[in-house]
């Protein structure tokens, strides 16, 4: 088990709004990152679609997330 | 990374997207559609222009839009006035898609080359000696261009050793390869309707979201609550994987009749036919020492006739896919509404001229839909076969596809060519042009990567061909004759 957890909603309204690039980001890591997190998908976080795409790293949930939001999250908050 | 992620302004035109869809399904467009712009943008909601009231202005027009409207021809109705013409089917006819909003244009220079400040007057005056056209001269120790005598050639840009010299092209104008957007005096742009090929790389390209294509939406959706009407989706071959990673060819099928479409099909069976047709015209072509151009593709196609018109008479006389699939379930069901689904704006211009054919979704428009009628695809389980096209229909997703399914069908030896992306095209259509091309068929795409790279095309298009020829190897169908 690595140490960090992703968690990135691809339910359609997280979709819709970019859930597809976010698994672009995580896919393009640094394998130094990239090996240090559990990464999976799911069909809804938070029931926040309003603010859609959510995602969640480290148990902690994120609305409104882009490529550039995820990836300064995963580097700030990596154990 | 996906070479083109979503930025705010995308974001916000699904937004819109979903609340219109949301509206119509419950029945109060034309009374709640005036009050859209104050529940979207609000004084605390992300502002880029210098105010609120500007932002709701532009996106009123946004909203026109994705009525169906045009901005420029309807600046004086009200929404909810559109919205009732729209539902009592009262759309005037639309000459073109892809439309500038003239509020939102920020009139970006025209001059295409300036020099900032990072000018030292070097001595060497690169910049100076460089220019053919002696548009620089030296004026308060700063090299300066007289934009007069500019050629926009950009010598100058490559020569400098210290890059002072930007290239400030206007993205829109950038981005068009057919050269359509130009300024009017007020340095707004205009787009030419007699260039435009509706290729929808200028929706794409302006960061302020100032160029919009028209929807049809709303039409769709009105379709769709109306038990009594037949409403059929035709999926363009390119659309497996677009709807999340994880839902499959049945899965989608499944979902968009629990949406309410009566029949999901695949146009991928047009293309079937567009293969074995062009074959035959093909080796006819070969035959006679002539180069065939394909036509599947709208947007190359309308190049061609536009800017080449010398070589129409090459183009294949096959229709599109999209067209002949269309044509064809007419026969089946006359009363039907068919909905073209697909990634291209193209497609959308190509419906208006196609009675067969009554209305264009994009995958981001069928998305949004989804989402408005609060369905979660992750979620959807069922599943319905779908096979109606051979590998050889359902390949021409792909800049290559096309190329590969008539190598197929056609025995004797031939040379082809496969361009994708306008620019490439019209290398190719130049060496024809010039009659210094050694092959006889040339397939052309006008997005980069063939239709899976398309506008709307919601995943990076290295997974979706992936996705769509594994889709392909799946069909156990013969290919059509």
């Amino acid at each position: 088990m690595a140490k960090n957890k992703l968690e990135i909603c691809i339910g359609t309204p997280c979709y819709l709004m970019g859930a597809a690039d976010l698994m672009d980001t995580f896919n393009s890591l640094e394998t130094e990152l990239k090996s240090a997190i559990d990464f999976k998908t799911c069909h809804c976080l938070a029931e926040e679609c309003e603010q859609a795409p959510v995602i969640s790293f480290n148990d902690k949930i994120y609305h409104d997330i882009n490529p550039e939001k995820l990836y300064k999250i995963i580097r700030e908050n990596i154990r | 990374m996906s070479n083109k992620t979503i930025s705010e302004v995308v974001k916000l035109k699904r937004r819109l997207y979903v609340e219109l869809v949301k509206l119509t399904a419950a029945g109060k467009l034309s009374e709640k559609i005036s009050e859209l712009p104050f529940q979207m943008i609000t004084k605390d909601s992300p502002r880029y222009r210098c105010c609120e009231f500007k932002e709701r202005a532009i996106f009123t027009e946004r909203i026109k839009a994705a009525l169906g409207f045009s901005p420029a021809d309807t600046e004086s109705v009200k929404l909810s006035e559109l919205a009732e013409q729209l539902l009592a089917d009262q759309l005037p006819k639309q000459e073109s898609i892809v439309e500038v909003i003239a509020t939102a244009c920020d009139r970006c220079p025209i001059d295409k080359y300036f020099v900032t400040d990072a000018c030292r007057n070097c001595v060497a005056h690169k910049c100076v000696n460089a220019c053919p056209a002696q548009a620089i001269v030296i004026i308060q120790n700063k090299a300066f261009i007289d934009q007069n005598k500019c050629i926009e050639c950009g010598r100058c840009a490559a020569a400098c050793s210290y890059n002072a010299i930007l290239e400030n092209q206007r993205p829109c104008a950038r981005a068009c390869a057919v050269n359509a957007i130009k300024a009017d005096k007020n340095r707004q742009a205009k787009i030419d309707s007699n260039k435009c090929v509706s290729c929808g790389s200028c929706i794409e390209a302006c960061p302020f979201g100032a160029i919009a294509e028209k929807s049809d939406l709303v039409k769709v959706c009105q379709h769709l609550i109306n038990p009594a009407e037949k409403v059929i989706a035709m999926l363009a071959p390119s659309f497996v994987g677009q709807f999340g990673f994880k839902v499959s060819a049945p899965q989608i099928k499944y979902a968009l009749k629990e949406l309410g479409f009566n029949d999901v099909v695949e146009v991928a069976r047009g293309a079937d036919l567009v293969a074995a047709a062009e074959s035959k015209e093909l080796t006819e072509a070969i035959e006679a020492g002539q180069v065939l151009l394909s036509s599947c593709c709208t947007a190359f196609k309308n190049m061609v006739k536009n800017d080449y018109s010398e070589l129409a008479a090459n183009l294949s006389q096959t229709n599109s896919p999209m067209a002949v699939a269309a044509a064809e379930y007419q026969i089946i069901d006359p009363a039907a509404k068919l909905v073209f689904i697909g990634p291209c704006t193209a497609k959308k211009a190509e419906a208006l001229n196609n009675p067969d054919l009554d209305y264009v979704l994009t995958f981001e428009e069928l998305i949004a839909l989804v989402s408005g009628f609060e369905m979660n695809l992750a979620t959807v389980t069922g599943k319905e076969k779908i096979e109606d096209a051979s590998k050889l229909g359902r390949q021409f997703a792909y800049a290559g596809g096309l190329e590969n399914s008539l190598a197929e069908l056609i025995e004797i030896n031939y040379k082809s060519k496969q361009a994708d992306g306008l620019a490439n095209c019209q290398q190719e259509l130049a060496l024809i042009k010039a009659n210094r091309h050694d092959y006889s068929f040339l397939e052309g795409m006008a997005c980069s990567g063939g239709c899976v790279g398309g506008p709307a095309a919601m995943i990076n298009q290295k997974a979706a061909k992936k996705f769509v020829n594994d889709f392909a190897i799946e069909s156990n169908l013969d290919p059509a004759k």
